[in-house]
């Protein structure tokens, strides 16, 4: 039996103006991304595949078209639907890690569920399930700074986890790391997607961290050039360099 | 961890700017509530009921020009006057002294019990006070600041008149608004300065509020015309004229505090800025976790609020503490009697800090409600 879709996005255009000037990042992008599956969205700077990981993860608005998450079409809804729909829905992995600096492993974790009717100890033994997933549970008290940057990474993808989303967005989640540290990373990411079934889809110019995925898009000038014609892959192991 | 915890932690993650932002504010509001107090205590004179019955007249030309004491006549003829006595400020140092740290008055002392009905004898008798030429009636505070006691010595060095004054203490007074005065005979100043036939002013007690401004009229109406015309006022009149001799105080004070306030709102909007701006990738990372705008600002007010006052209840409490429990008298030299930190000045430097916490947290929450989560993770990559 096929998987549901996930993501559906039809016709979807981004243009940026700058200026007198019109920028299309994207142009009548149209794609399915089905459930469980760890997507590597490819592609050189300016193709525009950070541009449409934003419009899927609900954190920008496209030009026109349509984008459905889980039946959703997160276009529609208005800033407020779309923090509480983020909460709920996405977990966020940047390549910056973006931990704040004045909290601990855990607390970084627990932010996330800050915003929901859980109780403290509800939160912390959510927080301790992640950390744990992650293996990073001996750090749970320590300040990013503390922490090694595969470290921090895993706290991110701890902190993305936490609210138990469907779906995880990851941009350039090794663009910071050592090959081992990404290796680590991508590794937690695919199996996310194998072991836990979270549709995982990452932005990455690395064709070895893109191998970890299941399937992999191009896009260059803010169009797929490949579609879903990528046949999907099982890398895993392969070492990943910076 | 709360999001109280969360709070404060980014309020502290720069210690060294949150506590200068807390003294920033600490010293305005302590300076704000400093000048809400002088200008309270130098634009509003003490009042009592008595003081609404009394009437001081002064030489139409100046309160520096003296009036003949030949006019006690034409005064005690006056309808509605109950008691009036001569009343010259003597202005002389005490003791050592180099300033004059508070007033003393020749009076004729039968005619002056029936002018400071509020006040009573606590130590010694008004009968000596009466009957030594030489002695004089002191006010407790000046008794109890200087150690004395009932038949002490008083020894005043002139300044407005080159005469100097040994004086014996034959009562103490208090209950009048200003316990601090000494009182003498004006006979003795009269024959010191070798009989001029002259007062400073003449001091009256009118026999009711209702009669007081007929009062004043006929006063005037009486020396018109005089080679000495006199100007006559209450109690409180004279006093406040003797606050429009410093100029405009309650504008000028005004404008201080508006000047600390606009400075004050300059230094923490500036802070809070700066905090809000070096964190704008991190409030674009709580957005994308799902925050809404609303809470972004709760925070932002909440940072604002905590510093804000934290930074008034140090200012306000020490300004507060520093003039309850300080010697004014000592500090000023008897400029300032009373500077009291009322509780409705202590609510308007609070005001003033809560006004300031909101505003100044309005500017970065509308950069923050304004900025896309894309554009604030832009921000420092």
């Amino acid at each position: 039996m096929t998987a549901p879709n996930v993501v559906t996005v039809r016709g979807v255009t981004k243009i940026y103006q700058q200026g007198e000037i019109n920028v299309t990042a994207l142009n009548d992008i149209s794609l399915d991304i089905k459930a469980g599956e760890f997507l590597a969205l490819m592609g050189p700077s300016g193709s525009g595949k950070s541009t449409l990981l934003h419009i899927i993860a609900g954190i920008d608005r496209p030009t026109s078209g349509q984008c459905l998450v889980q039946g959703v079409d997160v276009t529609q809804l208005n800033e407020s639907e779309l923090a509480d729909w983020r909460n709920q829905n996405v977990g966020f992995v940047f390549q910056t890690f973006n931990l704040i600096p004045v909290l601990t492993a855990s607390e970084n974790v627990e932010l996330p569920l800050l915003l929901t009717r859980l109780s403290g100890r509800e939160r912390r033994k959510l927080v301790m399930t992640a950390l744990e997933l992650v293996g990073l549970a001996d750090r749970a008290r320590h300040l990013p700074k503390q922490l090694s940057g595969g470290q921090e990474q895993r706290a991110a993808i701890a902190r993305a986890l936490v609210t138990d989303p469907n779906l995880i967005v990851a941009d350039e989640p090794t663009g910071n790391l050592d090959s081992q540290s990404a290796q680590d990373v991508m590794q937690i990411l695919q199996s996310l997607s194998r072991s836990a079934g979270k549709t995982v889809i990452m932005v990455t110019h690395d064709p070895k961290a893109a191998a970890f995925g299941s399937r992999s898009v191009h896009l260059e000038k803010g169009e797929l050039v490949n579609g879903d014609a990528s046949p999907p892959r099982q890398h895993a192991g392969v070492a990943v360099t910076k | 961890m709360t999001t109280a915890g969360f709070i404060i932690r980014n309020a502290l993650r720069n210690k060294r700017r949150a506590a200068l932002t807390v003294l920033s504010v600490a010293i305005s509001c302590g300076l704000l509530v400093t000048l809400l107090t002088l200008q309270r205590e130098l634009t509003i004179p003490p009042e009592s009921e008595a003081a609404s019955l009394r009437v001081i007249v002064r030489n139409k030309v100046s309160l520096a020009q003296p009036l003949p004491a030949k006019q006690l006549a034409a005064l005690d003829r006056i309808p509605g006057i109950v008691a009036v006595s001569p009343f010259s400020f003597f202005g002389g140092n005490f003791r050592e002294e180099t300033v004059t740290s508070f007033a003393q008055f020749a009076v004729d002392p039968a005619r002056f019990a029936g002018l400071i009905v509020e006040g009573k004898i606590v130590d010694g008798s008004y009968e000596n006070f009466i009957n030594d030429r030489n002695s004089c009636l002191t006010g407790a505070d000046t008794m109890k600041r200087y150690g004395l006691k009932v038949g002490d010595r008083m020894r005043f060095t002139g300044t407005f008149y080159p005469v100097d004054l040994d004086l014996k203490i034959a009562a103490v007074f208090e209950g009048t608004v200003d316990d601090r005065g000494v009182f003498f005979h004006h006979k003795l100043l009269d024959e010191l300065l070798g009989d001029p036939g002259t007062v400073g002013t003449w001091y009256i007690r009118v026999a009711s509020a209702e009669v007081a401004n007929d009062v004043i009229a006929r006063v005037n109406k009486a020396f018109e015309n005089t080679a000495a015309e006199v100007r006559a006022e209450t109690e409180r009149a004279f006093q406040m004229s003797f606050i429009s001799m410093l100029g405009n105080v309650k504008l000028l004070i005004g404008s201080i505090s508006s000047v600390v306030v606009f400075t004050l709102l300059l230094v923490t909007v500036s802070t809070m800025s700066m905090a809000i701006r070096e964190r704008f990738r991190e409030l674009a990372i709580l957005k994308s976790l799902g925050y809404r705008r609303e809470e972004l600002f709760s925070f932002i007010l909440a940072e604002s609020f905590g510093l804000a006052t934290l930074g008034a209840t140090v200012g306000i409490g020490a300004a507060w503490a520093f003039w309850t429990f300080t010697d004014l008298q000592q500090l000023t030299r008897g400029f300032l009697l009373y500077f009291e930190v009322t509780p409705r000045i202590v609510a308007a430097g609070a005001f003033v800090a809560v006004v300031l916490a909101i505003v100044a947290a309005v500017a970065p929450s509308i950069a923050v409600a304004r900025m896309s989560v894309v554009q604030g993770l832009k921000t420092l990559d």
